[in-house]
């Protein structure tokens, strides 16, 4: 019983930071209908940038998310003015392609940078955890996952009650109707890819006292993202939220009670089940 | 009338809890022209959808030529003899006109050459033929309808149902279409046409169908669709001449 | 706008003069192996070969049908372990293997068509994507049967005996031949697909799906030929690879590396035509041999080896060739989505534009 709770705990830790990549997925989605599917090389940038600050400044990888969140939200900006923006009409698998394309710039550049070598980020907290009853607790991982909860929350603040966020969800909704309003799509665009950037690269913040960091380590990411994101259906930020958990949970169960080598089969077989199923995710939102 | 060769009985289609098609029956002759009209989001163009295997009706029947249609897919409803056009038209872009046709055409055959034939023969009829290699996505829209027309008739339908495909053409083009729709019926052809153009669907239609918010409003020849008061209601009072 | 194909899709034009361009060109290659010997101008002839086998081989369901599958490498991967495994466990010539390798891929298509078509455009990516996946995890874990990351080592491939000659496997000769053959063999194919009703449909399908269904096309049966073939071809090439290379391992044949650089060679060369696989393999192989391999310049006396080119190479752009795979990607995709054979055909409608113009006593519109 233990370890079911155990796996369960670490899997509903790990899926919090999954939901925020998710989120910023399917934020970007949602505005843009853009698959994108450099979103792991976002998050392997956001590693890298806490690394460079932890080695330069020796800040904590926690608190450099002021400074990594918003670099990686200029970034994602920049990327979407300067090459997403050209492809929003065309063919959806060009989309794909492009963003792809941009994925192996971001991962094969940082890797001419500073080499494929694994990177370690050790804290004084890295390998701590605390016990409650017979569970284990890791410490990085459960303060990762109390400031996701603390960064969902304001998204969803920032979207449900504020004008720009409720601009964003008109743009998601329909974008014609939204322009038609006045809304300014094209602005949209550019914040929601921002946005999106931004969760990603905080998750990478969050994850870097705990992950190996490589330039390669995007590629899983953005699978597992596009997982939780049509789990939670295309453009749902609440589907998102709970597809994270969902994946993590899956993950760390098929870990323990099928195989450990198996778990990311596991997830792709969910992962499969659920576009052939329920393609408009398991909250059903958008088409597929 | 003998056996009909189009018979939609109590066809219901429902989305979510709205009933875009609701309780709709009537039949059609071989060789006649049914008009189909109703105002925006009446249910026309669900009609033909459930109709042509696009999706199946939520209740009720269809039957063409004595078949049961529920539930075929619309490729084997286009082998049984029955074809659309869109009303948001769909060229295949990047191919030529003749090869747009002969897509079509091979629907009845698995050699080029005929398919080619055919397709000349269809491009003539609509007079597309000198623009056949053409790429489609270059044609303006009239042209882009008339390439519609040519590619169903190439599957050599026995019943064609036209979905507004004099939506967005100017007099002359429509013109044409309405010849070309005569023509069609003197050669055999059973068409059921959805159309706003009322002067047209007076003009071609033996018999008019009327929906209205998914019902049907009132079924009759032009003259007593023309005066029926429910009608004029339900397109806001306007009386046709 | 008058948009004539270019090399006509028509009923004459580019077909008789295409065939002839292609079979001109195969002879040369050919004979080429008698005047080069250096068997890395051959190595490099039979990576060429496969880059366009590969290529060709997604073109039939990527280019013609329009399903864009980024998973390819499912079907190369199992072309390879198959054909490797039947030798080094069982003793199979690979030869008589290459069957059981394409027998496979096209079961596994049709179980992948049957799960992945009723998706649509991005999801039928991911999709794809997801089942290679699947596949490459697989081969990692159960190693008792695939022996996991470590991989295949092939040990000998015994002499192949043909009309009463032996023909040993021990030079680059013999796979230049080989890999030439099956090259023309698919461009053949391609051809065919096109001039024929599979090409009309599967052309349909990629335009406009629903229109083609209604059209008496039936969606099911045509996606799931077209990706048959394809993936027939692509087990093919991975065989090939296998007894080419003489190593496989799970992480290199069912990379998603492999299924880019498949989708990727197309696209450079011109989505959905004959020759821009051919175009994209010219493109993309040697720049990525000159990024990987530098000194092979050297090897083949086009640079000396003291060379500042291949130094600065080395020093900068090791393993850089998925660097430039995503440069390249990213400027077709911006720039010229229809490949090179896409901006020549843009460049020749321009100039007939222009000269219409003229002829007619316009002054030439700014195209």
């Amino acid at each position: 019983m233990t370890v079911f709770l155990q796996s369960v705990l670490s899997g509903v830790l790990v899926g919090g930071i999954y939901a925020l990549i998710g989120i910023g997925l399917t934020i970007i989605f949602g505005v843009m209908r853009v698959i994108n599917f450099a979103h792991g090389e976002l998050l392997m940038l956001g590693m890298y940038a806490t690394w460079i600050v932890f080695t330069a400044i020796g800040l904590d990888p926690f608190l450099s998310i002021v400074i990594v969140a918003p670099v990686l939200f200029l970034w994602g900006a920049f990327l979407q003015k300067v090459f997403i923006n050209r492809v929003l009409n065309a063919l959806p698998q060009n989309q794909i392609l492009l963003t792809i394309g941009l994925g192996l710039v971001m991962s094969n550049s940082i890797m001419l940078i500073f080499t494929s070598d694994y990177r370690i980020l050790t804290t004084s907290y890295s390998s701590s955890s605390f016990t409650i009853g017979e569970l284990s607790v890791s410490q990085p991982l459960l303060v990762a996952f109390l400031i996701t909860a603390a960064i969902t929350a304001g998204l969803y603040w920032f979207l449900l009650k504020t004008d720009t966020g409720q601009a964003i969800r008109a743009t998601a909704q329909d974008r014609d109707a939204a322009q038609l309003m006045g809304i300014n799509v094209r602005a949209m665009s550019v914040l929601a890819f921002g946005i999106g950037a931004a969760l990603a690269g905080t998750a990478g913040a969050l994850i870097s006292p705990t992950y190996y960091i490589f330039p390669q380590v995007g590629g899983t990411f953005t699978l597992k993202a596009f997982v939780i994101v049509v789990l939670g259906g295309m453009g749902s930020v609440v589907g998102a939220t709970l597809g994270g958990v969902l994946v993590g949970l899956t993950e760390s169960l098929a870990a323990v009670y099928v195989a450990s080598g198996l778990k990311e089969l596991v997830v792709f077989v969910a992962f499969l089940a659920v576009l052939l199923f329920k393609p408009a995710g398991l909250l059903g939102k958008t088409r597929a | 009338m003998a056996e009909p060769i189009l018979d939609i009985r109590h066809v219901s289609k429902f989305f979510g809890g709205l009933a875009a098609n609701a309780d709709v029956s009537f039949s059609m002759a071989q060789g006649m022209i049914m008009g189909l009209i109703g105002p925006n989001g009446a249910g026309k163009t669900t009609l033909f959808n459930c109709i042509t295997g696009y999706y199946p009706p939520s209740k009720g029947e269809v039957l063409f030529k004595g078949v049961r249609m529920n539930g075929l897919q619309p490729d084997q409803v286009c082998h049984l003899g029955m074809v659309r056009t869109w009303q948001k038209v769909r060229p295949l872009a990047k191919l030529t006109v003749l090869d747009n046709v002969m897509v079509g055409a091979l629907a009845r055959t698995h050699s080029l050459k005929v398919a080619r034939e055919v397709a000349h023969e269809q491009l003539r009829v609509v007079k597309l033929g000198h623009k056949d290699q053409m790429l489609a996505g270059g044609l303006p829209i009239g042209e882009r309808k008339k390439l519609e027309v040519a590619r169903v008739l190439a599957t050599k339908p026995e019943l064609l149902l036209l979905d507004e495909v004099m939506g967005g053409l100017n007099p002359a083009e429509s013109e044409e279409i309405i010849q070309l729709i005569l023509d069609l019926r003197k050669r055999g052809l059973t068409q059921m046409v959805i159309e706003h153009d009322m002067k047209a669907i007076m003009r071609i239609s033996d018999r008019i169908v009327v929906l209205n918010s998914g019902e049907k409003l009132a079924e009759g020849g032009p003259r007593e669709i023309a005066d029926n008061p429910e009608v004029i209601a339900a397109y806001l009072g306007e009386r046709v001449e | 706008m008058d948009r004539r194909p270019l090399l006509g899709r028509g009923e004459r034009g580019f077909g008789l003069v295409g065939i002839l361009l292609v079979l001109a060109a195969v002879a040369l290659l050919a004979i080429f192996p008698q005047f080069v010997k250096k068997p890395y101008v051959l190595h490099m002839g039979v990576v060429l070969f496969l880059a366009i086998i590969q290529g060709q081989a997604w073109n039939v369901i990527g280019g013609y049908a329009g399903q864009y599958s980024v998973g390819h490498a499912a079907y190369f991967g199992i072309g390879a372990y198959t054909t490797m495994m039947l030798l080094e466990l069982y003793k199979i010539p690979p030869w008589w293997g290459i069957w059981a390798a394409i027998a496979n891929a096209m079961i596994l298509s049709l179980l992948i068509g049957s799960i992945t078509f009723r998706l649509r455009g991005p999801y039928f990516v991911l999709a794809s994507i997801s089942v290679a996946e699947i596949i490459r995890l697989a081969a990692l874990h159960f190693k008792g049967f695939t022996r996991g990351a470590e991989g295949f080592l092939l040990s000998e491939i015994p002499p192949l005996h043909l009309f009463g000659t032996s023909i040993e496997f021990f030079t680059k000769r013999p796979f230049y031949y080989a890999a030439l053959g099956l090259a023309a063999i698919t461009i053949a194919v391609n051809w065919m697909v096109q001039h024929s009703k599979l090409g009309y449909y599967f052309q349909a399908i990629r335009e406009d799906q629903d229109a083609a269904h209604s059209l008496g096309i039936n969606l099911a049966v045509y996606k799931n030929v077209a990706l048959a073939i394809s993936a027939a071809f692509t087990a093919w090439a991975g065989g090939f690879y296998a007894m080419f290379v003489k190593f496989v391992d799970p992480n290199t044949v069912f990379g998603l590396d492999i299924s880019v650089q498949i989708v990727l060679i197309c696209i450079i060369g011109g989505i959905g035509t004959i020759l821009g696989p051919v175009i994209g393999a010219m493109v993309l192989v040697p720049l990525s041999e000159i990024l990987r391999n530098p000194k092979g310049l050297v090897q083949i006396g086009i640079l000396p080896a003291d060379s500042a080119f291949v130094s600065f190479i080395e020093a900068r752009f090791a393993n850089a060739h998925l660097l430039v795979y995503g440069i390249l990607v990213v400027v077709v995709i911006l720039f010229a989505p229809d490949g090179v054979l896409g901006v020549i055909r843009n460049t020749i409608a321009r100039v007939r534009r222009r000269r219409a113009g003229a002829a007619a006593g316009e002054p030439a519109a700014a195209a």
